[in-house]
């Protein structure tokens, strides 16, 4: 095989400089290297798979793990929980704050609703209204809602905020005391009562047909005979909830209605109420079952009737209004009847509010 | 004559099983007789303390006074609710017999706590059988280190009882069927009856023991072709025990025999998840639920991977595996059985676990042989020291939880509710029946004005009369048949309509609190004062 002639070489062809030299280098270096991890990765992986678990171990370690799992998370549990608490200094600084900004039309909600170290620990002047929710209630008398908040509980509801901030046209805070969060709402349209008729009994006159009912020392009215039809003002639990209103034992015996006349009443355009029958035993019937009979309500102003309502299931909170454009600006006698056509017919909770 | 080697290992084998078995009834005796004053008196249990008095009060004055002990049997023994009074009779006269040393509620509560013993005694024996020593001292810790278990192994009710005389007849049964001598086989085929007896004896549901045993006893004639003698005798002997502990269906077998089978629940109701639970048959989810949401969560994930442990080794004893047909079969009757007869309202009707209490005795056995046999599968070489950092990592949790919520166990919810806030939060029951207001009794003797009337709202009557008598009340302070009449009220929340509450308010025409008893926060009593009444 003859020679092969020598390339001549290149004038320019110089030897590499030193930075892609290094260059070079570094990638074989880094080359090998990922190499040799994948090949230790690779080898990992098969030696693994050689003893990898049977089906039965796999399923013993996977429950052995969760077990240890919730073990663990039992553990962190308790432990955590002191601190989503509020302490006492936390409950104090909460009725300070109260005691110091609020005011007359204000109310205090706690959330979730059953806080109720609420009643006991706040300012007594600021009525605590524990409710769930808020979007259905009227707030009868409420121009602030402060919001007494412990977001940190497990389970810590949300609804009694979303339901403030639809009705609200401000709000300030939330405003932190450890574990308790304050925040104020300015309620948007607040229901202020003309007149809440619960509260009137004590000026009410209450008949049986043509007999007169009398009150007793504790301001509810009896009617003759003696443990027939009775009125008072009383607080009822009505559909889960603690309500102010006038309860009503109708007398079916007597056939006539129980008629509770309240005099000089101030009217707005709006005479609103809710009547509810109470289950019998009190807070033990079941909620929705229905009367032997129905229950009929009506409402008069000066004696013309203007509206009714008949109640045929115990426990429901039945809400009514009666538009009273026609009265604005005015006092009014307003009377309540009562009519029960059953001789057993329960007692009924009835709360009337006249607004502007 | 020589015992063969096999007879000699199996004897130190059992020897090893009743010192373990001594050991934890004794362990569980001193700790829940250091712990029985601590929770308060509920409804159920004051009324069971009545009629144990009752009954004990006619049977101490038999002797003396035959005629007029006959007289009163009827009305002891029977009252407007007639139910198996077994239990009851025994914890009145152990307090008879304690109450001339001055003890009170202690003394009615010492008879529960021999109940317990009793219930660890014999788990631990079952443990030791089906699992060897490590099972023994694990199933009696799962059982007890939950909060509601413990609870109830101090309260004066029936239903401890049950669930001991549950166990011990399917502990009796297993050893009958084994027995390797027909000496041996009889001894336990009549302590199977007598069980048997005792349990119907205690809580009406007890009678279904019977079908269950049989459904094991046919299934195990199917795959052994063995018959199983214990059953027609706790067939002959269970009836006799029920009659000669409650004479008083022999009066009118026929009219009264129903009691027997059937309970009779005072109506009740408490809320579940926002609904209101009420006397009747509970479904196949309560149960379920309640047990999801009240055993600590790593037990719970423990006793479910039991029962699916279970199912999976029986599944392999029918296909001819090496698991025992018989072992896994027992459990599963005894784990299931309890669970379906409160769904179908055949146990009583009470809040909480009751219903199904004898179940969970062995779903504590169940979530300790799964964790055994996890640690075993997992990794065999450190079984032992695996099953340890298990059982610590189950137990510690439901230990801390238990002591957290003691006194107030009835109140106690797991970490899957979210503790009691998130049991209040997902409308969940806050106490069995007005035991909580005991926590204000301090508050009260303190604040209450010399010769107060105080109104008690949802709290028994019996209950605050046992306070009295142990001096946690004061005796200068008055019992008001009313709010109107009176000058303070304690009041029990217990998460159903507040009626009584509303009524406080209304006479009292506040709605503030003077003092409480919370558990995280949660309210469980409220004390309402008129002006002037809270010093």
């Amino acid at each position: 095989m003859p020679p092969q002639p020598r390339t001549p070489t290149p004038v320019d062809a110089r030897p590499p400089r030193l930075g892609a030299r290094i260059a070079r280098r570094v990638r074989a270096a880094l080359r090998d290297e990922a190499s040799r991890r994948a090949r230790q990765a690779r080898d990992a992986a098969a030696w693994l798979w050689a003893r990898r678990p049977t089906p039965l171990r796999g399923v013993a370690a996977a429950f052995a793990a969760a077990v240890a799992a919730l073990g663990v998370w039992g553990i962190l549990f308790q432990a955590g929980l002191p601190a989503r608490l509020p302490a006492p200094l936390d409950w104090a600084a909460a009725a300070a704050l109260l005691a110091r900004d609020g005011r007359p039309g204000d109310a205090a909600v706690p959330s979730p609703a059953w806080a109720e170290r609420t009643r006991e620990v706040l300012p007594a002047q600021i009525p605590v209204l524990a409710l769930p929710r808020l979007d259905r209630e009227d707030l009868v008398g409420v121009r602030r809602v402060w919001l007494v908040a412990l977001p940190d509980l497990p389970r810590a509801p949300w609804r009694a905020e979303i339901d403030l901030l639809e009705r609200a046209a401000r709000a300030e805070g939330p405003l932190r005391l450890g574990a308790i969060e304050v925040t104020r709402y300015d309620v948007a349209a607040p229901a202020l009562p003309l007149a809440f008729l619960p509260d009137r009994l004590a000026a009410a006159t209450v008949t049986v047909g043509d007999g007169r009912c009398a009150p007793d020392p504790a301001g509810a009215f009896s009617c003759p005979p003696p443990g027939a039809a009775r009125v008072a003002r009383e607080v009822r639990d009505v559909a889960g909830l603690a309500r102010p209103c006038l309860v009503v034992r109708p007398d079916a015996a007597a056939g006539a209605p129980v008629t509770i006349s309240f005099a000089d009443v101030p009217m707005g355009r709006t005479l609103r109420g809710h009547a509810a029958a109470i289950p019998a035993p009190p807070g033990e019937g079941a909620a929705g079952a229905p009367l032997r009979a129905p229950l009929r309500l009506a409402l008069q102003i000066d004696g013309d009737e203007v509206g009714s309502v008949e109640l045929t299931a115990a426990g429901r909170w039945q809400p009514f209004r009666i538009d009273t454009t026609l009265h604005a600006g005015s006092a009014r006698a307003v009377a309540l009847l009562v009519t029960a056509a059953a001789p057993d017919a329960p007692a009924v909770c009835v709360d009337l509010v006249t607004l502007p | 004559m020589t015992a063969s080697p096999g007879a000699a290992a199996e004897a130190t084998g059992r020897g090893g099983g009743r010192r373990i078995a001594l050991a934890a009834a004794g362990v569980t005796l001193a700790a829940l007789a250091l712990l029985v004053r601590g929770p308060g008196v509920s409804r159920d249990e004051a009324e069971a303390m009545a009629a144990a008095g009752r009954q004990a009060g006619v049977l101490l004055s038999a002797p003396a006074h035959p005629l007029r002990a006959a007289a009163d049997a009827d009305a002891a023994f029977g009252g407007p609710r007639p139910h198996p009074p077994l239990a009851e009779t025994a914890l009145g006269l152990v307090h008879a017999s304690l109450a001339k040393a001055g003890l009170d509620l202690v003394a009615w509560r010492l008879g529960a706590v021999l109940f317990a013993a009793a219930l660890s005694f014999v788990l631990a024996l079952l443990g030791h059988d089906l699992g060897g020593a490590g099972l023994a001292v694990l199933a009696p810790l799962a059982f007890w280190l939950a909060p509601r278990h413990l609870h109830q192994g101090l309260l004066a009710t029936p239903d401890l009882a049950e669930a001991a005389a549950w166990i011990a007849t399917f502990l009796a049964w297993r050893r009958a069927l084994l027995a390797a001598s027909r000496r041996l086989q009889l001894r336990w085929i009549a302590a199977a009856a007598i069980a048997f007896g005792a349990a119907a004896a205690i809580r009406s549901d007890g009678w279904a023991i019977l079908p269950l045993l049989a459904v094991h006893a046919g299934a195990v004639r199917l795959r052994t072709r063995r018959a199983i003698p214990a059953l027609p005798a706790m067939a002959v002997v269970g009836p006799l025990v029920v009659l000669a502990a409650w004479p008083w269906l022999l009066r009118a077998p026929l009219a009264r025999a129903p009691a027997a089978f059937f309970p009779l629940a005072a109506p009740a109701a408490w809320p579940f998840l926002g609904e209101v639970v009420r006397n009747g048959p509970l479904g196949p989810l309560y149960p379920l639920a309640v047990t999801a949401l009240t055993l600590p969560a790593a037990l719970l994930a423990a006793a479910a991977g039991g029962l699916v442990h279970a199912v999976v080794r029986l599944g392999g004893a029918l296909r001819g595996g090496e698991a025992s047909l018989e072992d896994e079969l027992l459990l599963l009757l005894g784990a299931l059985g309890p669970l379906g007869l409160a769904a179908a309202g055949l146990a009583p009707f009470a809040p909480g676990l009751r219903p199904w209490l004898p179940a969970m005795p062995f779903l504590a056995l169940l979530a300790g042989r799964a964790l055994l046999a996890a640690a075993r599968t997992t990794w065999p070489a450190r079984a032992r020291p695996l099953a340890g950092a298990l059982a610590l990592l189950t137990l510690y949790p439901a230990l801390r939880a238990t002591i957290h919520h003691f006194p107030h166990g009835a109140s106690a919810w797991n970490e899957i509710a979210g503790g009691a806030p998130g049991a209040a939060s997902l409308g969940l029951a806050r106490q069995d029946g007005g035991e909580a207001a005991a926590a204000v009794l301090a508050a009260l003797a303190a604040h209450a004005p010399r010769g107060a009337r105080v109104f008690w709202g949802a709290v028994a009557p019996g209950a605050v009369e046992l306070y009295r008598r142990e001096g946690r009340l004061r005796a200068d302070l008055a019992d008001a048949a009313g709010p109107e009449e009176a000058d303070l009220a304690v009041v029990a929340v217990e998460g159903r309509p507040r009626e009584l509450e509303a009524r406080v308010w209304t006479a009292f025409r506040t709605a503030r609190p003077v003092a409480g008893a919370y558990l995280d926060e949660v309210p469980l009593a409220h004390v309402y004062a008129r002006p002037g009444a809270w010093r």
